[in-house]
């Protein structure tokens, strides 16, 4: 079955006030390294409109994490 | 389109066949040694009285007092599947064997060689032949297709032809390849059919049930149309042993297995060619069976090599055996190998890397092995940019 690479799956993340995540699948955040938004296929019906986060986990593991602002879900992905 | 043939259990219809008139009674294919009790696929008798499948021994037994426990006999009903599928390759059909008692297979090639695709799905249920309760479903879609085959009743062949998300729709969720606990939980939400599975926004569902939950979304929308992947052709290298009396002494084994390798290594359909996959089986003497498959890491022709491979599987014997078989289940395309002077590179590199991809398709399945495809390398979306596509060559 053909697959798609890099897919995002589900994250659980809890933010601060300001959006920026806290926690990552229960693991603390150490550091957000850099952000960056991604907004695309506006003109389509599935537009995509995503805030990434490049943290780096209290157990010093690198995770990216965005928010599908469409949605208004968490979801890990290797960016 | 895509057709399912579904035989509903499977197993306990293998292990009735020496036993027909248990067939008749409330009867249920009991646990296997070591494994929860619950009870496999039941008769309809047992049906009748309440019993169903997945439910607790005890419990079954409370309700059913009469209830016999049929053992489990792999080897057996592995055997009844593979003659199944022959028949129905030996009828044109290139089939995909999803599990034991499910097979798909696509109907565009057969429906010209029968005249149509009724006709051709009717040949379908002739070749598995009417004791086995055959039913098919077919539809766009492999599993609305499913689900038909779910629906029709035993010989009859159920043709999903338009609207195959409406046909879904009314049907249970237990159609969906998801974990019960899952399931369970979607219906204390109050969601009991696969259409109000599939009414619920797609990414509310990946967050609260994960990536699988995601898929069964998907697939009740009838999203997915799902390719099938036809198993190549069999080898019918086999060969069995049958001991006068009950054997326990591994001595003996290893003595038996030496000679079911030498005679299926002479056989000339083998045709020099390397052994990839074995499966060792065995009738016990309590009536049930066992079965164990062996991947090689090299494909080897090597009786010796073979022997020490298969033979630590013996330990594993749970009961002294009246039968013990070996089968050839897969062959490499070499007939050997030459010892290297030199390091391999170009054509010969890329021969060594083949074969290596065969032997991780051999022992993780169709579709362990995909090549990145680019598709759109500049996209600022990240999964846009490249597919996971399965090697089969």
């Amino acid at each position: 079955m053909t697959r798609r690479l890099n897919a995002p799956n589900p994250a659980l993340v809890e933010t601060h006030v300001d959006g920026s995540p806290r926690s990552v699948n229960r693991q603390q955040v150490a550091l957000v390294r850099e952000e960056w938004r991604v907004v695309d296929r506006w003109w389509t019906e599935e537009p995509v409109d995503r805030r990434y986060f490049d943290v780096v986990l209290a157990s010093g593991e690198n995770a990216v994490v965005f928010l599908d602002r469409e949605a208004q879900s968490w979801f890990s992905q290797r960016a | 389109m895509i057709a399912c043939l579904l035989i509903p259990g499977f197993e306990l219809r293998a292990a009735l066949r020496e036993r027909p008139a248990l067939a008749l009674r409330p009867a249920a294919l009991g646990p296997a040694a070591g494994e929860e009790p619950l009870l496999g696929p039941v008769t309809a008798a047992a049906e009748a009285a309440g019993v169903q499948p997945g439910m607790r021994l005890g419990e079954a037994l409370s309700l059913c007092p009469d209830l016999a426990l049929v053992e489990q006999d792999p080897a057996t009903a592995e055997h009844e599947w593979e003659e199944l599928l022959k028949r129905l390759e030996d009828s044109g059909f290139a089939v995909e064997a999803a599990a034991v008692g499910c097979v798909y297979f696509e109907t565009r090639g057969i429906e010209r060689l029968y005249g149509g695709l009724e006709p051709a799905l009717k040949r379908a249920l002739a070749a598995v032949g009417p004791a086995w309760e055959a039913r098919i479903g077919a539809a766009e879609r492999r599993f609305a297709a499913l689900a038909a085959a779910h629906v029709a009743r035993s010989g009859q062949a159920l043709i999903v032809s338009d609207r195959p998300r409406d046909f879904i729709a009314p049907l249970p969720l237990t159609l969906l390849p998801i974990d019960p606990q899952r399931r369970e939980e979607l219906e204390e939400l109050g969601v009991r059919r696969l259409g109000q599975l599939a009414g619920l926004p797609g990414a509310a569902v990946a967050e609260r049930l994960g990536p699988d939950g995601r898929r069964a979304w998907s697939l009740a929308r009838g999203e997915k149309r799902g390719k099938v992947r036809a198993r190549k052709v069999a080898n019918d290298l086999a060969e069995t042993l049958e001991f006068p009396e009950a054997v326990a002494n591994e001595l003996t084994l290893r003595r038996a297995l030496g000679s079911l390798l030498d005679r299926l290594l002479a056989q000339p359909e083998r045709r020099d060619r390397a052994v990839r996959k074995l499966a060792l089986s065995a009738k016990l003497v309590g009536g049930g069976s066992w079965r164990r498959t062996v991947t090689l890491r090299d494909a080897t022709a090597d009786r010796d090599r073979l022997r020490v491979a298969v033979g630590v599987k013996l330990a594993e014997l749970p009961a002294p055996v009246t039968r013990l078989g070996l089968e050839l289940v897969e062959l490499a395309q070499t007939v050997g190998r030459q010892l290297e002077l030199v390091q391999p590179e170009g054509l010969e590199l890329r021969a060594h890397l083949s074969e290596g991809l065969k032997q991780v398709r051999a022992g993780a399945g169709s579709g362990a092995v995909c090549s990145v495809l680019e598709v759109a390398p500049w996209s600022r979306i990240p999964e846009q940019r490249a597919l996971l596509v399965p090697r089969d060559d």
